[in-house]
């Protein structure tokens, strides 16, 4: 039995119409009605809690109907660190309504809407943007998103965590456009090669993209202070005090790993979502969107620059009950509006139909936020170790067909064969290089050749896996670091990407990527809410696909010459 | 050059390098006016490419710096890089199995389940379950239970059979049911299950199934006269049958079904001839002769110059592959291709060995363990590019490179400052590939030989007759001692002995054979048990390093004689084998031969000996101006 | 695995579990203990995949039988957490084995020195999860009680199992929530299994 498997019929006589639907495959997708009692209801629950604050003595001492005395550590924690006391009661006290309408009216800024959001408790964001409909969330995620200009993630990974074609692929996804990209493991201890292969391929692609190693959080810090991974992402949190405590975990204790990699200069977001309290049992009686608004509240309150929400590998929850997706928009404009980068999902396998994963995405992508996805899979998602995204490499076309179509900007472009064929084989010598320059497994000729036309895993040589992880071992043995990796890049030739892993590492001195939704353009100019603040103030202002990047955007693989129609422009 | 004026007046800073098949070694040195010598520091890589080609200048140099960073020192202030004379040594490794079993007309069933049902024998007449009804009662059946059946169903239909008169003396079935059906049957009878390929049992033939009580074997199936007694066979049909017989032994259940021409043969394969030339002649060896024929023409052939073997088959296709690789290895840019002729399998070692394997026509997965020859070989050149990575060493790290010595009598050199040795001594180095030997007589007298087969062969010694397929694991196997995880508080050592723990093992390797790696217990995926695991593991590493090491020390032993050897050091990462050097003692012990482990300098181990022993080749020379000790 | 399942099973086939009394330590070491989820068997009668609850213990049962151990049912009822059953359930047992089962298949193998988040074996993607697996489960707990090396039950993994699944996994973990009665202990139960059963 698969979970693919078609529904059985019931054995009465059906009309040819309903076989035809009923082998749709939207209909393999799981559906279920609410339960607001449980937790099971996307945003809309009588049970959640009414807003309210109260201040005395410089501290919050009522929070959404409870007393302090009757705080959970989510409570405490949130109206110690997040909430800004000065305003709460004053911001509060401001109609929902009319906090709704700031958020989407032009006139009023998006600085006029955070010195009113600073102060607002859990239960009044809640009531805030449930009274705005999807394409009014569209409109506030708009003017809130952070930067100006939106961009993309990737997910590089491999299923035999073939370290070539890592490379290979990140190369790709940078010269496509992923201003970040991520990696994770089949075989945990082929960690450090991978990571070795992301960061060296990413910089041959695009130098100053951001690469990251999804890892138990200790191994996920090292690579990171050592400068093999620019940063982190996959540090979950959970919007009640059970679950927090079944994962051995605190606010505090994830504030404190925030701080660690602040120490080194190292971006690092937070990572949760909608229904995964209620998957796990401990949703308390409260709706997804009221417990993910105390995750965006606590990731706030510990300091971290962004989060990844947008319910991430929960989708299957909320994408199953009614207004599931309107709350997944709307948790992301709740990052947004309290002045946190936000990764907004798209990066799980969600939909049987590519109707349904098309318009799974449009509220992030219309209006764009600071990463449209947070993992769009630049591996076909047979290769995407993070059990499959939304979009995977033969969407391409497509994503770039929808930017033009909509005249929109998902971070991605058409990149030429030639180029990236260029790119691919690139990646795989300077890692090959490298390799020998760290004494590590050696790389064939074939296997570079191989990387250079490959599609999947399946297109490579078997890698000696022994040779392989003892070599991953070693990297962690002898204190490898993202510096060892520049000098391999400068003494094999590879001057440009050695120059351009150097800068990224350069970065953790100056602590520029810390500041709120940081990005390195390819001048490694750092994008971020500082200097590149959204400034949307109605038509015909804040970002406008326009100019060269549309140009660049215009170019699909077939588009017909208008000077020459028996040709293609390209 | 003149000396640096770095250190004190007339102190030389030298590095002896070895460039070896799998590591690279640096050994730093201080040489005083007087000769004598201070050490600064060693260090150990990986070797970049084949032994003795330009690719490993990359290796030597990290090889350097790391012990110039351990001894304080900068690569300025080197006086002189002292590179091992070393000539390219390629080995590879074959297998070709050459028995198989096969079994005709689904006469036997013989795949010992773990669990089969009931006891006792029963003889009748093959009826499939659906067929039971139709059964005249009074004549024996032996039940067959297709794929699909239930065993509640299947013990229904068969109780239903039995009251109506129908004697039900056994079952065979398809399913891992035979303890669920024995169970529940109103007359229990023996029951052998996982037949998977249940249906090609022919249907209307006599049969007869046996089942022994846990722990012990059949007696009556696997005994040539108990077949003739149950099937009323003649003289000559018995002698057909044995073989039968001889392959249900050990078993604790089977099935033997009386077919008009069934039977089970044991066929050798031919895998093709090996032709060794050396020593004036040319020999030729079947390989399927097996291990003891192949290595007496090698003996014959000794010294051997050349080896081919049958296009097509494994063997053939390795040889022709390490004489490929060491040909493209030898190729440099701007040169003449070097001549396939000045290549030459110098050295094969056979091993016998066993690949559990399905037997063709089997019903139910039958594992037989087939024969098998590994063969090891090994290549050399006369050609050596030595000279050329001294010159990229030299210009690498700028400072004077030059040949300091050949590798085997480096070796002994270096084996020397192993406490308690002296001359006559003979090293052997247990490699990964090759396994080398070399002679320093009491005159001064070096010679040297390699012989083929090594670490890399036992690996996949192991890893084939454990049936592991995974050759990390085989690995485990080698380097590490085993142990059986009884609780998650205690494990039993390989050696009987218990050891406890206050905290908890991990749960993966619960109730398994672990090897006991320094990072903690790692689980061994097998069926074996611990006995046998260490059975093959210990085997595996006698057909290969004692022999090896016998074989070898009688090619540099004086007349062939290994009493003329007083000291033989082990060095090589072999070396640092648990167990392989006790096992070569033990076989060294009878003929009168101090043997141990090399500890270089005192301190190192069986490691770093050629590089300190160019070290001290340097430091003896009595010129040391110029070029430098040359030879 | 070589052996095709052997999973015929008529549909009719039900099962009720009939309570005997308290769960007690066992004593005989061949056994293992199947530890049943508050509403298995009870509020619900199939998994998550629409497996009856009758041939998954069933099989499980057989599956221990087959390796000669003995096999004892009980239902905890003060949770519905896999862990804590399972381990409960090993507590219990003779050789301190343990199968413990959700009502919607998710299904682990546990040993009572184990720590409770830890297990010998875990079946998480419970649609996943058909009779064949469920006998395999059985007949390697009889294995490890028998302190015998099997080889794990080869897990599977399905990438689209989210959308499809997720959301009802979560409700049905809700609802064998509700079924939990916070205050009483574990309780022995024989398996009565209904119609087209013999033996």
């Amino acid at each position: 039995m698969t979970s693919t498997a078609p529904r059985q019929s019931t054995g009465h006589r059906q009309s040819l119409r309903t076989e035809i639907l009923e082998a749709r495959p939207v209909n393999l997708d799981g559906f279920v009605e609410e339960w607001p009692e449980k937790g099971l209801v996307a945003m809309e629950s009588a049970f959640d809690p009414a807003p309210s604050v109260r201040v005395a003595g410089g501290q919050i001492v009522e929070l959404d109907g409870k007393l302090r005395d009757d705080f959970d550590f989510m409570d405490t924690f949130i109206a110690n660190h997040a909430i800004d006391v000065a305003s709460a009661e004053e911001s509060n006290a401001i109609p929902s309504a009319e906090i709704a309408r700031m958020l989407i009216n032009p006139s009023v800024s998006r600085n006029a809407v955070l010195a009113v959001t600073r102060g607002l408790t859990p239960a009044k964001v809640l009531d805030v943007v449930k009274l705005m409909n999807v394409v009014e969330i569209m409109q506030g995620m708009q003017k809130m998103r952070a930067r100006r200009t939106p961009a993309n993630q990737g997910h590089s990974t491999s299923a035999r965590d073939n370290p070539i074609q890592v490379a290979a692929d990140a190369a790709e996804g940078a010269l496509r456009g992923f201003a970040e990209l991520e990696t994770t493991l089949g075989v945990l201890r082929y960690a450090p090669l991978v990571a070795i292969a992301l960061q060296v391929g990413g910089q041959v692609g695009r130098g100053g993209v951001l690469t990251q190693c999804a890892l138990e959080e200790a191994t996920e810090l090292e690579l990171g202070m050592r400068g093999i991974t620019a940063y982190a992402e996959t540090i979950s949190i959970y919007g009640t005090e059970s679950v927090f405590i079944d994962g051995d975990d605190t606010p505090w204790s994830k504030a404190f790993l925030a701080a660690a990699y602040a120490s080194r200069g190292i971006k690092m977001r937070f990572t949760s979502g909608t229904g995964s309290e209620v998957q796990m049992g401990n949703a308390e009686g409260k709706s997804m969107l009221y417990l993910e608004i105390r995750c965006v509240l606590m990731a706030k309150g510990a300091g971290v620059q962004g989060l990844q929400n947008g319910s991430i590998s929960c989708i299957g929850v909320p994408g199953a009950v009614p207004g599931g997706l309107r709350a997944v928009a709307a948790e992301n404009l709740v990052a947004s509006m309290v002045d946190l980068e936000c990764a907004s999902g798209n990066d799980q396998s969600f939909s049987h139909s590519a109707m349904r994963r098309t318009a799974r995405a449009m509220p992030q992508l219309l209006p764009g936020t600071d990463f449209v996805c947070s993992g769009y899979s630049s591996v076909p998602n047979a290769d995407n170790m993070f059990a499959g995204s939304n979009f995977d490499t033969e969407d391409f076309d497509d994503w770039n067909t929808i930017q033009r179509d909509f005249q929109v900007d998902g971070g991605l472009r058409h990149v030429r064969e030639d180029e990236i064929l260029q790119a691919r084989e690139k990646a795989a010598r300077a890692l090959q290089a490298v390799f020998a320059h760290l004494d590590l497994p050696p790389i064939t000729d074939d296997e570079v050749v191989a990387a250079t036309y490959a599609n999947s895993s399946n297109d490579y040589p078997f890698r000696d896996v022994l040779s392989d992880l003892k070599g991953a071992q070693s990297v962690m043995d002898r204190g490898i670091t993202g510096l060892d990796l520049v000098k391999g890049l400068e003494s094999s030739g590879f001057h440009d990407v050695a120059e351009n892993l150097l800068t990224v590492l350069r970065q953790r001195v100056s602590g520029d990527l810390l500041q709120t939704s940081a990005v390195l353009t390819a001048d490694f100019v750092p994008l971020s809410a500082i200097n590149d603040p959204n400034d949307y103030a109605g038509p015909g202002t804040g970002y406008r696909l326009e100019g060269e990047r549309w140009e660049q955007l215009k170019k699909l693989r077939h588009v017909t010459s208008s000077t020459n129609p028996e040709t293609e422009v390209g | 050059m003149s000396t640096r004026d770095d250190g004190p007046p007339g102190t030389q800073l030298v590095v002896g390098v070895d460039i070896g098949n799998s590591t690279t070694e640096a050994c730093l040195a201080e040489i005083g006016p007087d000769g004598s010598i201070s050490y600064l520091g060693t260090n150990l890589t990986r070797t970049t490419g084949v032994k003795g080609t330009p690719d490993n200048t990359a290796g030597a140099l990290s090889a350097i710096r790391g012990a110039l960073a351990r001894g304080g020192r900068s690569a300025g202030e080197v006086h002189r890089v002292l590179l091992n004379e070393a000539t390219p040594v390629i080995s590879g490794l074959a297998m070709e199995t050459i028995t198989e079993t096969i079994i005709t007309e689904s006469t036997m069933i013989g795949h010992n389940p773990t669990t089969p049902g009931g006891e006792g024998l029963g003889v009748g007449t093959t009826r499939s379950i659906g067929e039971l009804g139709e059964q005249e009662p009074g004549q024996p059946v032996v039940c067959v239970v297709p794929p699909g059946w239930d065993f509640d169903d299947a013990a229904a239909a068969i109780n239903a059979a039995v009251g109506s008169g129908v004697e039900v003396v056994a079952a065979i079935l398809a399913g891992d049911d035979a303890v669920l059906v024995t169970n529940r049957l109103v007359r229990p009878v023996p029951v052998v299950d996982e037949v998977a390929a249940v249906e090609k049992v022919p249907l209307g033939m006599l049969a007869a199934v046996e089942v022994a009580a846990p722990g012990r074997t059949i007696r009556t199936l696997s005994n040539s006269y108990g077949l003739a007694t149950v099937f009323g066979l003649d003289p000559a049909e018995t002698r057909q049958v044995s073989p039968v017989a001889r392959a249900l032994t050990g078993n604790r259940s089977a099935v033997v079904v009386r077919t008009p021409s069934g039977d089970v043969t044991d066929r050798r394969i031919p895998v093709g001839e090996l032709v060794l030339r050396g020593a004036g002649k040319t020999l030729r060896v079947d390989v399927d002769a097996g291990a003891e024929a192949i290595m007496d023409a090698v003996a014959r052939a000794q010294p051997l110059d050349d080896a081919h073997g049958e296009p097509g088959t494994h063997v053939g296709g390795m040889l022709a592959q390490v004489r490929d690789t060491m040909a493209d290895v030898m190729d440099s840019p701007g040169q003449p291709a070097v001549p396939v002729s000045d290549i030459a399998i110098r050295d094969v070692l056979a091993v016998d060995t066993f690949v559990p394997a399905e037997v063709r026509g089997g019903l139910a997965g039958e594992v037989a363990l087939e024969n098998a020859v590994a063969l090891a070989a090994m290549v050399r050149t006369s050609r050596s590019r030595m000279q050329l990575v001294a010159d990229l060493v030299s210009e690498g790290l700028g400072a004077e490179a030059a040949i300091g010595g050949i590798e085997g009598e480096m070796a002994v050199n270096g084996a020397l400052t192993t406490p308690g040795v002296d001359r006559p001594v003979a090293v052997l180095d247990l490699g990964g590939g090759s396994t080398d030997a070399a002679l320093l007589t009491r005159e001064g007298k070096c010679t040297a030989v390699h012989v083929a087969g090594a670490g890399e062969l036992v690996t996949k010694l192991i890893d084939s007759e454990l049936a592991l397929g995974d050759r990390e694991v085989a690995e485990g196997v080698k380097w590490f001692p085993l142990a059986k995880v009884e609780s998650f508080f205690h494990i039993r050592h390989e050696d009987g002995t218990v050891q406890f723990f206050d905290e908890p093992l991990p749960p993966h390797v619960y109730a398994r054979v672990v090897v006991l790696t320094p990072e903690g217990p790692a689980p061994v995926p097998t069926r074996h048990g611990l006995d046998s695991v260490r059975r093959v593991r210990r085997e595996a590493k006698r057909r290969v390093f004692v022999v090896n090491a016998l074989r070898a020390l009688r090619q540099v032993a004086p007349a062939g004689n290994l009493r003329a050897l007083e000291f033989v050091v082990l060095l090589g990462g072999s070396a640092l084998d648990f167990e392989i050097p006790d096992m070569i003692a033990d076989a060294l012990a009878p003929h009168g031969i101090v043997c141990g482990t090399g500890n270089v300098l005192g301190t190192e181990g069986p490691r770093n000996a050629v590089a300190s022993g160019l070290v001290r080749a340097y430091a003896a020379a009595p010129v040391r101006a110029g070029q430098g000790p040359t030879r | 695995m070589t052996t095709p399942p052997a999973t015929a099973a008529q549909p009719g086939r039900t099962v009720s579990l009939r309570e005997i009394g308290p769960a007690r330590r066992g004593t005989r070491e061949d056994e293992v203990v199947v530890a049943l989820s508050p509403a298995f068997a009870g509020h619900f009668s199939k998994t998550i995949v629409d497996v009856p609850h009758a041939e998954v213990l069933r099989q499980l049962m057989a599956g221990i039988e087959e390796q000669g151990v003995t096999a004892r049912l009980i239902r905890v009822r003060d949770t519905a957490d896999l862990a804590a059953i399972s381990h409960i359930g090993a507590k219990l047992s003779g050789s301190g084995i343990s199968v413990g089962i959700l009502s919607r298949g998710t299904t682990m193998i546990h040993q009572k020195d184990l720590a409770r988040l830890s297990n010998l074996e875990l079946f998480p993607q419970s649609p996943l999860l058909d009779a064949a697996v469920f006998r395999m489960i059985g007949s390697n707990a009889a294995q490890y009680a028998k302190g015998e090396s099997p080889q794990p039950v080869p897990t599977r993994n399905d990438q689209m199992a989210r959308p499809r699944w997720q959301a009802k996994a979560a409700l049905l973990h809700l609802k064998e929530f509700e079924c939990i009665e916070g205050d009483r202990g574990p309780v022995e139960v024989e398996a009565v299994f209904g119609p087209g059963t013999a033996g």
